[in-house]
């Protein structure tokens, strides 16, 4: 009986592996490398690269800027209504898409909450790039926070402690001892979520809308090329694929001077309420 | 391990299926029919969407038995794979311009396209009501227009829904679509001389399928034309 | 003189920390069972925690006043704390660990704590007593006013903590700073320390040289803590002025010290000897029993015999042929009998 139980438990992992690896495969199975290449030349699919980089790489300065100190704060403290903030900080991971998007309108749209603020400042966002890097952030951001948060929980508290008694203000043992020893976590998250922002398709594609060369991404591409132009779909995807594989790849790489978090545990680690 | 195995072999089995006729028909249709292609059979599954992404779906082996679609463009690749039958025109359409119920932007006419700053929102390539819409608009000589495209979506609901929000000054959509948005914008007309030839193909996608042959008729047909009419559609143009 | 004064008045978990104390330069080391408050209080003197009530001051500089409302945060106060796990940052060299505190001193405190040939080593690849070393090094680095030690050397092992214990002492004599270091073992609190504070349950029993809590404890925890042996019994007058004390266990002895009604009798083992038979001797006490255990420490055997605790030489065990269950006469002077109240 154990034998079969071993058998069965091989058997899963081979239809999981088969199951995950075969729609990766099956795309650079069905258009030659070199087509590949040449799809990716065209002005379409290169702009589309080109939109997804920028906005992504743009919403990730965001991501961490803003989310770092946050996440250092709700790991350090506890306070009341501590669990509220965390729960809506995760609330976009929980939320379809389109709905992220409808409420982007809701709030930065013309007719929006900050609708008429905004438009006084001359600023109109929805079918802006701006919206791109909007959409992004709102939808990867959770990601990075949770991770950082768990990562910065995970932090031996005598360490900071220790290095107060040795004279260290607040901002220096953020700086000097926090972030270097939750470097591990942080980057793990920051990974995942430029990854998921990288992917973000519901909420861009409601909030600012799809226009090629302004607000098309990559995502966006490959949806409006998958009815007329395959190969241009194939082609953004099998990059889209190689860029995710690098950054899972990095993941695993960064080293981690944290005693008990290793990149695969802070990933998915949920925070923990005090 | 044996009722397992005896488990196993009945689910097979039913997953086999019987042949076509005993399972219900699916229908692919265009948006713009949504009200009237699930009307002609009630017990037909009806599938809407954009055109071309249906056509799409049926390339790649989708299990339809008909497809109503909003243009020919869709059929032409199908038609060459050997995948439908010859496609029959069964309704037309016309284009309407749709704003905001507030319509800040005050447009009225076709002209107002062009305005500077109008935020307008059209169907993209390859989807009919995109191809539709550009044709109107060089029929008007207001390429120019163009120039105001802020979003090019992928199925006429988006065009809808973008100008339903607020967030979009316009959109140009066909007459029929115009009902399902309610009070949430205007619509206003375009003239007959800036009017596409729009067309509604039909085409059976499973050959030798009764349901699907009794679909068409009834599309066809005297229930099928009250059907269109009662939802605004136009008789086939000559 | 800069001296160290200390009130404290805080909820713990399960009782009430409320002590006093004045430091100068000297070494205090707190002793008491773990769970007593020790650390609680180098925290509260650290900042790391802030009392309900209390004032810690240095010299004329308030630290910490509840009734003021001033509380200096950690690093505004000139504090050097030793933790028990050293707390060393491991994505740190040694270097760098010790540079923490003030890039000043780094290479003297290097060299003086001779781990000058780790400056490049993280304190993942220390041994224990290296890392203390570092330890030590990285809050001195400070130049603090006062050093506060928390369980120095229970991180060692056995071994490790002989020599790192004389070492420490050295070290304490040498530098001369307020120290306040805590510690379950009154053996180390003795070697280390010019004054020893026994703390039960949040309060301070007895503080005064080692010498005069093992001399004199003040009742039956610090006796007991410090090692002697404790028998409960109750005590009369006694014939010649002494008291005798009729024992729960069995017989009675007689002790110099004056007491009366229950009482708890002290001993401290390696003022009880043994012999085979009853000697006519300046010892009142007897008593006899079966030898139950005998553990060997180094030159020393710890033999308990009866409901007492001996130490004597390994060498005078073995010319007693001593082993377990053999019968054997436990004597004890009546001038070492401490006679103290029961908790």
């Amino acid at each position: 009986m154990s034998r079969l139980f071993a058998i069965l438990l091989g058997a899963a992992l081979v239809i999981a592996i088969v199951f995950l690896a075969l729609p990766v495969l099956a795309i650079f199975l069905r258009v030659p490398p070199g087509d590949l290449v040449a799809q990716l030349g065209e002005e379409r699919a290169r702009d589309a690269l080109l939109i997804s980089l920028k906005t992504s790489l743009i919403a990730h300065v965001f991501i961490l800027a803003v989310g770092t100190p946050a996440a250092y704060l709700l790991a350090n403290r506890s306070f009341r209504g501590r669990t509220l903030v965390v729960s809506l900080i995760e609330l976009p991971l929980v939320l379809p898409p389109a709905v992220a998007g409808l409420g982007l309108f809701a709030a930065f749209g013309r007719s929006g909450l900050l609708g008429s603020e905004l438009s006084a400042l001359g600023v109109e966002i929805p079918f802006t790039q701006v919206a791109v890097v909007l959409a992004i952030c709102f939808v990867a951001s959770p990601f990075y926070v949770r991770s950082a948060i768990a990562a910065f929980e995970g932090i031996d508290p005598t360490l900071p402690a220790a290095a107060r008694t040795l004279g260290a203000g607040p901002f220096r043992v953020f700086a000097r001892v926090a972030l270097p020893l939750a470097l591990g976590g942080l980057g793990a998250g920051s990974t995942l979520a430029f990854a998921r922002g990288l992917g973000e398709f519901g909420a861009t594609i409601m909030f600012a809308g799809s226009l090629p060369g302004r607000t098309q991404t990559a995502p966006l591409a490959i949806y409006a090329a998958f009815d007329e132009d395959f190969d241009v779909a194939l082609a953004l995807g099998a990059l889209l694929v190689v860029i995710s594989a690098a950054l899972l790849l990095a993941v695993k790489l960064v080293p981690s001077w944290t005693r008990s978090t290793s990149p695969s545990t802070t990933l998915f680690a949920p925070s923990a309420s005090r | 391990m044996r009722r397992l195995a005896v488990l196993a072999a009945v689910l097979a089995l039913a997953a086999c299926g019987g042949d076509d006729d005993d399972q219900a028909l699916v229908v692919f249709a265009a948006s713009s029919l949504s009200g009237v292609a699930d009307e002609i059979d009630p017990d037909a599954q009806v599938v809407f969407g954009g055109s071309n992404d249906l056509a799409a779906q049926i390339r790649d082996g989708a299990d339809a038995g008909v497809f109503l679609s909003a243009s020919a463009t869709p059929l032409t690749e199908l038609r060459a794979k050997g995948l439908v039958e010859a496609p029959v025109v069964f309704a037309s359409n016309r284009l309407v311009i749709i704003v905001p119920a507030k319509n800040a932007a005050d447009i009225t006419h076709i002209v107002d396209l062009t305005k500077t700053g109008v935020k307008l929102v059209l169907g993209a390539e390859g989807v009919p009501i995109g191809d539709y819409a550009r044709e109107s608009l060089e029929l008007a000589g207001l390429g120019a227009a163009l120039e105001n495209v802020v979003s090019l979506e992928e199925d006429v609901k988006g065009v809808v829904g973008k100008v339903a929000l607020g967030e979009a000054d316009a959109g140009i959509v066909y007459a029929t679509d115009v009902a399902t948005a309610g009070d949430d914008v205007l619509s206003f007309p375009i003239s007959d001389h800036f009017q596409p030839k729009i067309r509604y193909y039909a085409a059976i996608v499973s050959p030798g399928s009764g349901a699907a042959e009794r679909y068409l008729d009834g599309l066809m047909g005297a229930e099928g034309e009250a059907a269109l009419r009662g939802a605004g559609f136009l008789p086939p143009p000559p | 003189m800069d001296t160290l004064n200390l009130t404290l008045d805080h909820a713990l978990r399960s009782f009430r920390l409320s002590l006093e104390l004045e430091l100068g330069r000297e070494t205090l080391a707190l002793v008491g069972p773990s769970g007593a408050g020790k650390s609680s209080v180098l925290r509260a003197i650290a900042g790391l925690i802030r009392p309900e009530q209390g004032k810690v001051t240095f010299g004329a500089a308030a630290w910490f006043d509840s009734d003021a409302g001033v509380d200096l945060p950690p690093e505004r106060r000139s504090v050097g704390l030793v933790f028990q796990e050293y707390a060393l940052f491991p994505h740190l060299d040694v270097r760098r660990n010790v540079a923490f505190g003030g890039r000043g001193r780094v290479d003297e405190l290097l060299e003086r704590f001779r781990i000058s040939h780790l400056a490049g080593a993280r304190p993942g690849d220390l041994s224990g007593g290296e890392r203390q070393r570092v330890a030590l090094a990285r809050a001195l680095a400070r130049d603090p006013a006062v050093l506060l030690l928390d369980e120095p050397l229970s991180a060692l092992d056995a071994h490790t903590r002989g020599v790192v214990r004389g070492e420490l002492a050295e070290l304490l004599a040498e530098l001369r700073l307020p120290t306040l270091l805590v510690t379950h073992d009154f053996e180390d609190a003795a070697a280390l320390a010019d004054r020893v504070g026994v703390i039960v349950e949040g309060r301070i029993l007895q503080l005064g040289a080692a010498a005069e809590l093992l001399a004199a404890p003040a009742d039956g925890f610090v006796a007991s803590f410090t090692g002697a042996n404790l028998l409960h019994g109750t005590a009369q007058p006694g014939p010649d002025g002494l008291t005798e004390v009729v024992l729960d266990t069995g017989g009675s002895a007689f002790s110099t010290d004056q007491a009366e009604g229950r009482v708890g009798l002290a001993v401290y083992p390696w003022e009880v000897a043994l012999a085979r038979t009853e000697s006519a001797d300046s010892a009142v006490n007897h008593v006899r029993g079966d030898v139950r255990s005998l553990v060997t420490l180094g030159n020393r055997v710890r033999v308990r015999v009866g409901p007492l605790t001996a130490e004597v030489t390994a060498a005078s065990a073995e010319r007693l042929a001593l082993a377990e269950g053999e019968r054997v006469v436990a004597s004890f002077k009546a001038t070492a009998t401490r006679l103290v109240p029961l908790g």
